[in-house]
């Protein structure tokens, strides 16, 4: 009965979250339709004022105007001209190099040779000739085109007066007439999206309401984590066999704070993240995440793949990210749960699909200019540099509109410069997203200038937990991994 | 008793398909573990020796050892260029590029062999010893062939040579660390080229070895006479764990005696006979289900 | 007016959109239903120019025998190209298609439709077990395991009922009308330019992306909230599915059958779609298209006409392995990669031509 009940409790959230997310679909999409319809209907104004411009030039012209477009253009037919005869010559001149190269096998006397160069040569006065021939045409065509014209009665300055205020007037009410059908567009829009968004907002709170009955129901025991503390581990336990990876660890992480995780290799750093993310089911202890509703999670209870709903992303100490396809398909990846289309419909490709695939690609498109790689968009992820592949993997925890980031080993590979930039860019994070970050990093320099809280373990042990001048001092930290104040010196 | 008699009679009887599916999966398992390939043109190329052996021991009259001999040695050249003149040239050939090759030259040799042996079914060798053995026992007979014990000491001795070498020579340990990682090989100065190309050849012989004992204890010779044995020795590497080179034998036992050993049971109700193979089947994808590296596998696990 | 004033002023408006013929038809091929339709309607022509007598009965047999083969590969693409998996069971789900074909429209005498449902549902639910099994077995594990399940299933329908009966189009009845052999043909051209359109579409969608980085690695997947039983499960159910479909239209394109017909069903077939799957492209579906026609259709259209292979017909055989053998050698990626390094070729040629031609400019 419980489990059905609990059944019924997961269907409530996922309507929950299915209506959220679509929710804020028809928001962020209102923003990019809009701006397109304002898009449409500048184009089509500067379309018609540009041809009015047109009309209206064509109608009040002096010979000395024309004369000027004559010029303008015919350096453009010239040239185009040229570039042909040019293609011309150069046909002739490969054959007679080729002939010449023939020859000089040969080693005949340099009379033939001087007879080629000669033919060369004439060809390409020739050609001079037919380009002067071709400037004259056109100069006599023009002469008589302009003639033709200024023999035909000039519209006077009444009728151009006339002329122009038709044409401003006629651009007035064009330019009225688009606004008002782009209002009329964006209120018909606007109206039917909030009703859409009201009326998914309605089935939204309707599940929400439904979704609390249920939870005062089962009546969850619900821990109490304290104010300000976002994730703790209590107990926390790893086994694998005979190895006791994680052995007791009890821990706070504070909202908002990077917190660094420090200790020889085998401490077993990398479990503790795989535990949280449910890699690996911990073998005992707790892990109690409080999300960004502010509810408090029991992390044992979630499956490896829901994770990410709390808002937990990692990334990866070999990097993993998806070698096959281009940069924007792996952040649009990390973005897969915020898609709410079934497969039915990615089979047909309907346009529900085409709506979500817009926002979620603008959203992409703005994370991976934060992160300053627009530049690798498109390009397949196989072979760009480590240093680029460590960045998409960050961009991906970002995509996901991160709660708490774990990063496995951020600085592994990088040099000095590039490690400060690391440090700079996970303050960055921090701020611009608001989220937590928890990391591990055998780069001393890096976890003292970034975390705020740092808690150092071996052999799966608590050594001490603080601030990084507290780490530094603490001896058995020092004794197990930082080495004695002598030794760090040198 | 009398049941029990039939019972080892079915097992005495099933004893040279137990050696052959044995070979064969040797044969299956060194190419699998050096060049990370299933062989399926294994069959083929048995079939091709077989009928080579057949040909020289019937139509030429070559005393049937040297035949088996020659037979041996094309299985060997042919391993050879496979790995040569094929694996090697190609650019880049993924694993599952590798299966579509041998799986080519499966067509390339159903298409030849009728075309340079003609089409009819070839006369076929004679048992390695004619006659069987009776032991009176449980108040019958237990008949064993002598074909089978000829074949059944040939095999250990293959075989046992096969695992001294693997284990205790310098090429067995450049098999071992080849099977492990190719590139790691290299890396440390085994000669995976000789490695792989001696795994083919070897793998050749045994398939040729495993068809002609096969062929000489009754089993009519056609082209895919041996594709039984080879979807069963595949079972049995899967069965056993490709993880080592003992399991998939053992698996190569327990396979055929599992399938006569139910078929036996048709005395109950001769369903047990006719579907035989598939209970068999089924008990297989129960096992692999419940160890999923097989039963003698080591379980591989990726460090994240 | 003066045209050249005109068109000088026009010349510093903005760029309009392409039209004409030329943007059309990148339009049109750059969607997948434009490219598949256009394909299809290929297909149908043939069979118009069949009926009308220009294209002999043989031709047409093997473009259907090719079609149905290609629906079961395009499965087999989605499940090896983009999932990651290896099923050697493709024998086996055909068969299940068209045995249940067989009896349902010979044995339990029901019309066309619910036939085709319950081939269809039948092979959802193998799907199902082996998207499940395939959770715990991993690799070429997997790959033998289907193997064996489609031992099975091959043996089990063999035996349920002795088949060496024959229709003769006598049940194959949608809704009371008789339907002929080019009636059916055309709806496996229908059925195949659906399954085209549906699985490009899938590709290219979230579900295509999910499936690809759950091959290239099963822990960011998890981590990036992609449950492995799901994809897992659709990328079996759907191939299985495609090939229980092919088999379905197998039967009903050619219902003659008999003894013989099981001895196709064996691992061969699996082998001959994988191989059309590989030298094709693996992630390309007009390659694989292509694979399917290479292994199935080749010999039929193009070898038979040879009067050296009509007269020896073990050769055709050995042509096309010799086949499939040089173009997984130096064309791993397949016809695909064949075509993309033949346009690179294409391109370094022009070049050469050109400096041959107009010389180097200084």
């Amino acid at each position: 009965m419980a489990y059905l009940l609990g059944k019924y409790v997961d269907f409530l959230t996922q309507r929950v979250t299915f209506y959220k997310s679509r929710t804020s679909l028809y928001a962020d999409f209102e923003v990019e339709h809009l701006k397109d319809i304002d898009d449409a209907a500048n184009r089509k104004i500067e379309l018609r004022i540009a041809k009015n411009a047109r009309l209206y030039a064509t109608a009040d012209y002096e010979a000395s105007d024309k004369k000027e477009v004559f010029e303008g253009t015919s350096k453009l037919e010239i040239a185009a001209y040229q570039k042909k005869l040019r293609m011309r010559y150069r046909i002739e001149r490969e054959k007679a190099r080729r002939a010449i190269a023939k020859l000089a096998e040969e080693d005949k006397s340099g009379e033939q040779i001087k007879l080629i160069d000669q033919n060369l040569a004439s060809f390409e006065a020739s050609l001079a000739e037919e380009l002067e021939a071709y400037k004259a045409k056109r100069h006599i065509a023009f002469e008589k085109s302009l003639e033709r014209d200024l023999s035909k009665a000039k519209p006077t300055a009444q009728e151009l007066e006339a002329l122009k205020s038709r044409l401003t007037a006629d651009n007035e009410t064009y330019t009225a007439a688009v606004n008002a059908k782009r209002e009329a567009k964006r209120a018909k829009f606007v109206r039917s999206n909030k009703a859409r968004i009201a009326k998914l907002e309605g089935k939204l709170n309707n599940f929400q309401a439904k979704l609390k009955v249920q939870l005062e129901r089962i009546q969850q025991d619900s821990y109490a984590l304290p104010e300000g503390v976002i994730l703790r581990a209590e107990n926390l336990c790893m086994f694998f066999g005979g190895v006791k990876a994680v052995n007791d660890l009890t821990f706070d992480v504070k909202q908002g704070e990077i917190f660094g995780l420090i200790g020889p290799n085998g401490a077993g750093k990398t479990t503790v993240f795989n535990c949280i993310t449910q890699f690996n089911k911990p073998t005992s202890g707790h892990l109690y995440l409080r999300n960004r509703l502010d509810e408090v999670v029991n992390l044992n209870k979630l499956a490896v793949h829901n994770v990410i709903l709390q808002g937990i992303v990692r990334t990866f100490q070999n990097l993993e990210v998806v070698k096959e396809v281009s940069v924007l398909d792996n952040l649009l990846i990390a973005a897969h749960r915020q898609y709410q289309s079934n497969f039915f419909i990615h089979m047909l490709h309907l346009p529900i699909l085409r709506l979500e695939e817009k926002v979620i690609r603008a959203r992409a498109d703005k994370v991976l200019a934060f992160m300053g790689l627009s530049l690798y968009r498109d390009w397949y992820a196989w072979g760009l540099p480590y240093g680029v592949l460590k960045k998409i993997e960050i961009a991906r925890t970002l995509m996901a509109d991160p709660h708490l980031i774990i990063l496995d080993e951020p600085a592994a590979g990088l040099n000095d410069s590039e490690t400060v930039e690391l440090a700079n860019l996970i303050r960055r994070i921090r701020d611009e997203y608001k989220c937590t970050i928890l990391l591990v990093e055998h780069d001393m320099g890096l976890v003292m200038d970034v975390c705020d809280n740092i808690l150092a373990i071996s052999f799966g042990k608590k050594l001490a937990q603080g601030s990084a001048k507290e780490i530094q001092s603490n001896k058995d930290v020092q004794a197990a991994y930082l080495g004695a104040p002598e030794e760090v010196e040198r | 008793m009398a049941q029990l008699l039939s019972l080892l009679n079915t097992i005495t009887g099933s004893l040279l398909t137990i050696c052959v599916t044995m070979v064969a999966t040797m044969g299956i398992t060194l190419i699998f573990r050096t060049s990370n390939t299933t062989n399926f043109a294994q069959g083929a190329i048995a079939a091709a020796g077989t009928y080579v052996v057949a040909y020289l021991a019937m139509q030429y009259s070559v005393h049937y050892i040297l035949a088996i001999l020659i037979g041996l040695v094309f299985g060997i050249a042919f391993g050879l260029f496979i790995d040569i003149m094929i694996f090697r040239r190609g650019k880049n050939i993924n694993i599952v590029g590798k299966q579509i090759i041998t799986m080519g030259l499966v067509s390339i040799i159903f298409g030849a062999v009728p075309l340079i042996f003609g089409a009819q079914i070839p006369p076929q060798i004679p048992a390695f010893i004619d006659g069987n053995f009776s032991i009176s026992m449980l108040g019958g007979e237990l008949s064993i062939t002598k074909h089978s014990v000829v074949c059944i000491a040939i095999t250990a001795a293959v075989l046992t040579v096969l695992f001294v070498l693997l284990f205790k020579s310098k090429w067995g340990l450049g098999v071992r660390v080849t099977a492990s990682s190719e590139y790691t090989a290299g890396i440390v100065g085994v000669n995976t080229y000789v490695i792989t190309a001696t795994s083919w050849a070897i793998a050749a012989a045994l398939a040729v070895l495993a068809a002609v004992m096969l062929n000489a204890g009754n089993a009519s010779l056609t082209p895919s006479f041996m594709t039984k044995i080879q979807v069963s020795s595949f079972l049995a590497g899967i069965l056993g764990g490709f993880s080592t080179f003992l399991g998939p034998i053992l698996g190569a036992i327990i396979i055929p005696l599992a399938i006569s050993v139910v078929g036996w049971l048709g005395f109950i109700n001769p369903f047990f006979q006719s579907w035989a193979e598939v209970i068999v089947y089924i008990l297989l994808l129960i096992a692999i289900l419940i160890k999923p590296q097989g039963l003698f596998g080591k379980v591989v696990a990726k460090k994240v | 007016m003066n045209n050249r004033f005109k068109n000088e002023y026009l010349a510093h408006t903005s760029p309009r959109p392409e039209s004409g013929w030329k943007a059309h038809a990148k339009r049109i091929m750059s969607n997948p239903l434009g490219q598949f339709g256009l394909l299809g309607l290929l297909l149908a022509i043939t069979q118009l120019l069949n009926i009308a007598g220009i294209v002999p009965r043989s031709i047409m047999t093997t473009i259907a025998f090719v079609s149905i083969y290609s629906i079961a590969a395009i499965g087999f693409c989605l499940l090896l190209g983009y999932s990651g998996l290896a099923s050697l069971g493709t024998a086996g789900f055909m068969g299940l298609g068209i045995y249940l074909c067989h009896y349902g429209l010979q044995e339990w005498q029901i019309s066309i439709l619910p036939a085709f449902l319950i081939a269809g549902i039948a092979s959802i639910v193998i799907g199902f077990v082996v998207g499940f099994v395939s959770l715990r077995i991993e690799g070429i594990y997997l790959a033998i395991m289907t193997l064996a399940l489609s031992e099975i299933i091959v043996k089990l329908l063999k035996t349920i009922k002795g088949s060496t009966l024959i229709i003769r189009g006598v049940n194959l009845n949608f809704f009371g009308i008789p339907l002929s052999n080019n009636a059916v043909y055309f709806t496996i051209i229908v059925v195949l330019v659906m399954l085209l359109v549906g699985t490009a579409n899938l590709i290219n969608s979230p579900t295509g992306r999910a499936m690809v980085a759950m091959k290239s690695s099963v822990a960011a997947a998890q981590a990036m909230g992609i449950s492995l039983l799901k994809y897992r499960l659709l990328a079996f159910i759907i191939s299985t599915l495609f090939a229980g479909i092919a088999g379905f239209f197998y039967h009903a394109y050619l219902p003659g059958i008999s003894p013989t017909t099981a001895t196709i069903l064996t691992l061969s077939m699996s082998l001959n779609i994988l191989g059309a799957v590989i030298i094709g492209g693996a992630k390309s579906l007009w390659g694989t298209l292509v694979g399917t026609f290479v292994i199935y259709g080749f010999q039929s259209i193009f070898l038979q006409n040879i009067a050296f292979f009509n007269e020896n017909p073990a050769f055709m055989m050995m042509v096309t392995g010799v086949l499939i053998i040089l173009v997984v050698m130096f064309y791993p990626g397949g016809f695909a990669q064949m075509l993309f390094t033949f346009r690179l070729w294409l391109k370094k040629m022009t070049k050469k031509w050109r400096i041959y031609r107009y010389g180097i400019e200084e």
